[in-house]
């Protein structure tokens, strides 16, 4: 008696979890999981002669691997989105330069396999700094992204970035300052933040 | 209609249950304390930080990145589940009139469950994090947390199946819940997240998580508590059982579908955030079915909450409870959702689960439990008056200045053509807010925390009559006369 009563509150009580974990965690896990890259058909043509979106070698940039967890590790995404919402969500495909390429004037929203190159998808907790999933179009010289990271404000007097001089060593007259492996790595992977391929058309 | 009194066997009885709990539920709490105040001088300095981002440059130890991090791990897993732990093993042995007989085995999981936050906040704090809140520490962490967790816990299942009298009460079966549902979403966030083959899923799953520890362990806990506390001390039975149970299920099969709408607008199916998003709304049915429940079985105890310092934290914990599901459900739809999404709200919106009604709930518990488990009174009235009200103006502070930064923030980024420095530099003026807001939670909890200590050395005060917040009006005026006389 006393066990039914056990066994009927413990299995209410798993049933009320297992449907969501079912049907809003595991099936759309495994979908994801078999998440393929498609290929462009045939009449469609896109720069570089690229074959399928997402094409992973695009998003290859140096030791870019490494500089995306130095991103996690230094808690970028904290501040940092990598998610450009629809126009019904929000602004972000009006703002210049965030939606794609900026002199085209192209722009779009990302989708989930922009993110195929991660491990986990670094969306972002808050948008202190501006989003960066497509900044690897708006700064595209290494020098201009060092100074982002080594001395915001000269760029930006009302910048909210901290410096992060930890990733930098100064030259020995102390004049300037020297990226260390790490910086470079975080740079690299900064350039390589696309997520505007052009998406196959339907038919 | 009044609660019977008890006999001198069964007041005896109680004595031991409290006593065989002793030395386990004062080891997580006090060490969960000490978490706490860690916790909010870590906030305190990721508050100043990101209002003055030039501060502490050279050290890489100051990022805010990194220092955020490892605050929330500090007081979601150092302070609110320890002290969790220890207030559902004491509330377990209680309701089913059994004592704790494994409390050596408990203190050594206790032990390991502490490294282990160590561990994940240090990981997290020299660099090792993956940027993904609350579940940021390296793999290897995990396991050692989910095991310390359900070695402490598994001993309420055996409680629970050897109550001797009828029906369980609702307080267990919001206990038994939370010890089931933890380790389930903990665990599998962790696996799938760290498998890394669905990238999108596992930034999901990690909102999911966020969501479902508020509804699935926080909310559970602290109702626990609120449906013990609120009968003992006004000695009336909740004004509706029924609908007490009716609240329990809905939140039940609920609450695991909560946490998409985080990234509504994301790469995600539209029906992810949609059905998230309807889930908030409806278990804004049952928490405040719940909270007016209770609040309806205190009507004419008001004198109470003057003089109970276990009353008006838990009552204040299930108000900010109330206000924590009104936002989160507000947020989660596209009319306010679309501008407070990624702004200063949602840092206001996750403080508000884990320290306005979370800890405020456990600390109405805690000032219940320890004189019992001690066999001493708590050191002073007036310091419990400050810890209350400084951490009431602390997070009530954060709230309202996150809220109306996040709009300010929000506001500021909706419009497509303004320069992206203006949302900061607009919103920076309440980030002084939270870090004011810390300031003053940390000066209650160095309070609370010395006042924790006394009572763990036994130098607690040794009286017949429990330590209230003021002295009875009655009892004042006579003391008074009698001093005039003498």
């Amino acid at each position: 008696m006393k066990f039914d009563r056990f066994a009927k509150l413990i299995a209410g009580l798993s049933l009320a979890f297992a449907l969501p974990w079912i049907f809003l965690v595991m099936v759309p896990f495994i979908t994801g999981s078999n998440l393929k890259a498609l290929p462009y058909p045939e009449g469609q043509e896109v720069d570089g002669g690229v074959t399928a979106y997402p094409d992973k070698a695009l998003y290859q940039h140096g030791s870019s691997d490494y500089g995306r967890q130095l991103y996690a590790a230094e808690g970028c995404a904290y501040c940092h989105t990598q998610v450009i919402r629809p126009t019904y969500a929000g602004a972000d495909m009006w703002r210049k330069g965030w939606g794609g390429r900026e002199e085209d004037g192209f722009a779009r929203e990302t989708q989930a396999r922009d993110y195929l190159q991660e491990e986990i998808a670094p969306l972002g907790y808050q948008r202190i700094g501006p989003d960066l999933s497509n900044v690897g179009h708006r700064i595209t010289d290494r020098d201009l992204m060092h100074r982002h990271l080594s001395d915001p404000t000269s760029i930006d007097r009302d910048s909210g970035m901290p410096a992060f001089l930890h990733l930098y060593e100064k030259s020995p007259d102390g004049s300037k300052l020297v990226p260390n492996k790490k910086a470079e790595a975080l740079v690299d992977y900064l350039l390589s933040l696309k997520k505007d391929q052009p998406l196959p058309s339907k038919g | 209609m009044t609660v019977p009194q008890p006999t001198p066997e069964e007041i005896k009885e109680r004595a031991t249950i409290d006593r065989s709990t002793r030395y386990p539920v004062m080891f997580f709490f006090t060490s969960a304390a000490a978490w706490l105040l860690a916790a909010t001088i870590l906030g305190f300095l990721s508050s100043v930080k990101l209002r003055v981002p030039g501060l502490w440059d050279e050290c890489q130890f100051m990022g805010y990145g990194r220092l955020f991090p490892a605050h929330l791990n500090a007081l979601v897993y150092g302070w609110a589940m320890q002290a969790g732990i220890g207030v559902m093993l004491w509330l377990m042995a209680r309701l089913t009139r059994t004592p704790l007989r494994q409390t050596v085995a408990v203190l050594v999981t206790g032990h390991i469950w502490n490294a282990a936050v160590a561990l994940a906040v240090c990981t997290v704090w020299f660099g090792f994090g993956k940027s993904i809140p609350l579940l940021d520490f390296p793999t290897w962490v995990w396991p050692i947390l989910a095991i310390a967790y359900a070695l402490t816990v598994m001993w309420v299942i055996p409680m629970f199946r050897t109550r001797r009298e009828g029906l369980p009460y609702i307080s267990e079966m919001f206990v038994v819940g939370a010890v089931l549902w933890f380790p389930w979403i903990f665990v599998t966030a962790n696996i799938l997240i760290n498998k890394g083959t669905a990238p999108v899923m596992g930034a999901g799953l990690n909102a999911w998580f966020i969501s479902n520890l508020s509804y699935f362990w926080m909310a559970p806990v602290s109702l626990a508590v609120a449906y013990y506390i609120i009968p003992k001390i006004s000695g009336r039975p909740i004004f509706s059982y029924p609908l007490a149970h009716a609240s329990f299920w809905l939140l039940a099969f609920l609450a695991g579908w909560t946490g998409f709408s985080r990234y509504m607008g994301g790469p995600f199916p539209a029906w992810m955030s949609a059905i998230s998003g309807s889930a908030s709304i409806f278990i804004l049915l049952a928490i405040l079915a719940t909270v007016v429940n209770l609040m309806i079985s205190l009507k004419g105890c008001s004198k109470l909450w003057r003089y109970s310092p276990s009353l008006r934290f838990t009552v204040f914990g299930m108000l900010m409870l109330a206000i924590y599901a009104i936002l989160s459900a507000a947020s989660s739809t596209y009319f306010f959702g679309k501008n407070l999404q990624f702004s200063h709200f949602m840092v206001g919106l996750d403080t508000l689960a884990f320290y306005g009604f979370f800890s405020m709930t456990i600390f109405g518990a805690i000032y219940f439990i320890v004189p019992r488990i001690t066999g001493s009174e708590w050191p002073s009235g007036g310091r419990i008056r400050n810890h209350f009200w400084f951490s009431a103006y602390g997070i009530i502070t954060l709230v309202i200045t996150m809220l109306v930064g996040g709009i300010a923030q929000g506001g500021d980024l909706a419009v497509w053509d303004r320069a992206f420095s203006v949302s900061f530099v607009n919103s920076s003026a309440y980030v002084v807010g939270r870090a004011t807001a810390w300031a003053l939670i940390g000066y209650s909890n160095l309070l609370f925390l010395c006042q924790l200590y006394q009572m763990f050395v036994g130098k607690g005060r040794k009286s017949e009559g429990p330590t209230l917040l003021h002295s009875e009006p009655g009892k004042a005026a006579s003391a008074k006369a009698a001093a005039e006389m003498s």
